[in-house]
């Protein structure tokens, strides 16, 4: 099924928030200092 | 776009000025909202006009409940002792006073303009997710109540500040989780919505509305929208590590484990500057319409304008730690962050540069959205000379967590993001409603609003510099005199507001009927290509700009 623009735009924008929001937990569960 | 069913009168608007078009408008038969009525409709509702509304009055209700706690706060302080509060209530007033206010009231507030304006004024029928724009709206109830609930729940509201640091979050009751539950969902209604916008602008534009012609509060939009997908999930990140500290044995923020509260901080406020920004940039874009309709001039210097909106949020991201000199970072780490912050001065220059430039022999008139727009430029101006004083380090050191802090972010939330959105609210009521509202009621609601503002914080200046800290319900003697003409301020402050709703109810039922483009130097789509009232659906033909 061929994505629309709309929804290509909106994936790409919410991997992004989702990628941060883990990101800054895994930064600091992984790499403890 | 929406549910409604299809009928049959259609409502063309042929454009005039450098574009022309025409919105067909299917407002058939079966009212609003896909043939449902009353509640129903506000429920299920896609349509952004709507969806905008609710977020509008959303956001004044929360206006009024986190406006309730600042008198509780002002009646508290209005002499020295404890009169009414003990400390840990006040401590609760504070906090849901700064969380309601900044994610109950002013953040929707400016969504609610994006989801009535963006649209209109790039040529799109709706916003691109009708759906989700609704859950978007939806969530936001729940979080205000959960907010609201934790006052109920043993040992009450945390008492923590907005910014909730640790180590005092682990220590809360119950009443924490639910806060911190409801900044999840504030921060998945704000994420959700950017997603939104973004989408929206970039690929809903009506041919040929170019990046570059694009209004500028869509401009400021569209880059808030960027800030917040990036630094809502840095927020949400700190408020689960405080919950798995909380319950789940994790020691991130947990000094006793091997944890660092200072960490909490750095995390906390890489989201807490861009959010300074989240709400000023729309404020900036409400500005950058209002005062170019009242000079009856284009803007002035439109391109350096969305270059120095840019410039704002990219060092937004790298000012962080100018809120916490004080917790013992290297002197190296004290000058960077002294010196990016003060280079934001620069854009932010910029932009009120052109915004006197552009009422540079402009034709004023001084309608009540001018009014607000100039009380905006004078005060939030002196705001950010405030904050610059607080960016010079050996001077912040004095002045951390007293009133002078509190004097200069409501110089800039209040006098900048409030005052611009009572702009906009008086620019776009005519639009929005098909009324006029009450000229002279609304110039009334501005010179009390004004004048009881300066009251409340002007004087607050005075107290930070004698040392007074805040988050404290009892003073010195030596307080008194500015603290009584704080709280009268405030009360007057509060009553003002009331003005308001008045003046909006007033509009919205006896009204006199607006023309199509009230305001003669508006020179935006919704002005030029679109009838008063709006109809119900716009542009489902898209309008060609020439």
């Amino acid at each position: 099924m061929a994505m629309s623009k709309n929804l290509k735009t909106a994936l790409l924008l919410g991997t992004i928030a989702l990628a941060f929001f883990f990101g800054i937990i895994a930064k600091y569960w992984l790499l403890r200092r | 776009m929406s549910s409604v069913p299809h009928a049959h009168d259609h409502d063309h608007a042929h454009g005039h000025d450098h574009a022309h078009g025409h919105g067909h408008d299917h407002d058939h038969g079966h009212g609003h909202g896909g043939g449902y009525g009353g509640i129903m409709r506000w429920i299920t509702t896609t349509n952004h006009k709507d969806i905008g509304t609710l977020y509008l009055w959303f956001s004044f209700t929360m206006f009024m409940v986190g406006g309730v706690m600042a008198m509780a706060i002002r009646l508290e302080l209005f002499s020295p002792g404890l009169q009414f509060f003990n400390p840990d209530l006040f401590n609760q007033f504070t906090t849901m006073h700064g969380l309601i206010m900044v994610f109950g009231a002013i953040m929707p507030a400016f969504v609610g303009f994006a989801n009535w304006q963006i649209p209109m004024m790039i040529g799109a029928p709706d916003m691109a997710f009708a759906r989700l724009n609704n859950w978007s709206f939806w969530l936001l109830p729940f979080a205000a109540s959960l907010l609201v609930l934790s006052f109920f729940t043993p040992g009450g509201a945390p008492g923590v500040g907005w910014t909730m640091y640790a180590p005092l979050t682990v220590q809360m009751g119950m009443g924490m989780d639910l806060t911190i539950f409801a900044v999840h969902i504030l921060g998945m209604s704000s994420i959700l919505g950017s997603i939104n916008i973004i989408t929206t602008i970039l690929n809903m534009r009506a041919p040929g509305m170019t990046l570059m012609r694009m209004p500028l509060f869509v401009w400021t939009w569209l880059i808030t929208a960027y800030l917040l997908v990036a630094a809502m999930p840095v927020l949400a990140g700190a408020v689960t590590m405080t919950l798995t500290d909380r319950h789940f044995g994790t020691t991130f923020f947990n000094a006793a484990g091997g944890g660092d509260p200072v960490l909490y901080q750095h995390i906390f406020w890489f989201f807490g500057h861009p959010e300074v920004y989240i709400i000023a940039l729309p404020a900036f874009g409400v500005i950058s319409q209002v005062i170019p309709a009242f000079s009856r001039k284009p803007l002035f210097g439109y391109a350096s304008m969305v270059y120095a909106t840019s410039a704002i949020a990219i060092i937004s991201f790298i000012v962080w730690a100018h809120h916490m000199y004080t917790v013992g970072m290297p002197v190296t780490g004290q000058l960077f962050f002294m010196y990016a912050t003060m280079i934001i001065a620069v854009p932010t220059g910029v932009k009120v540069f052109n915004w006197v430039a552009t009422m540079w022999k402009g034709s004023l008139t001084f309608e009540t959205p001018m009014l607000f727009a100039l009380g905006f430029l004078f005060l939030f101006t002196l705001g950010g000379f405030t904050g610059l004083v607080l960016s010079i380090v050996p001077v912040d050191i004095q002045l951390q967590d007293t009133y002078y802090v509190v004097a200069h972010f409501h110089y800039v939330m209040v006098a900048g993001a409030l005052f611009s959105a009572f702009a906009g609210i008086y620019f776009w009521l005519p639009k929005w409603t098909g009324k006029m509202y009450d000229e002279t009621l609304g110039k009334w609601h501005f010179w009390l609003t004004l004048i009881f503002f300066n009251m409340i914080f002007f004087v607050q200046h005075f107290l930070g510099l004698a040392g007074m800290p805040r988050r404290i319900p009892d003073y010195p003697l030596m307080f008194e005199t500015w603290n009584k003409i704080s709280s009268i301020g405030a009360f007057g402050f509060g009553l003002s507001q009331l003005l308001l709703l008045y003046v909006v109810l007033k509009c919205i039922r006896s009204g006199e009927p607006a023309p199509q483009k009230p305001w003669e130097g508006a020179d935006s789509l919704e002005w030029t290509h679109l009838p008063t009232p709006v109809p119900y659906h716009t542009f489902e033909t898209q309008p060609v700009l020439k």
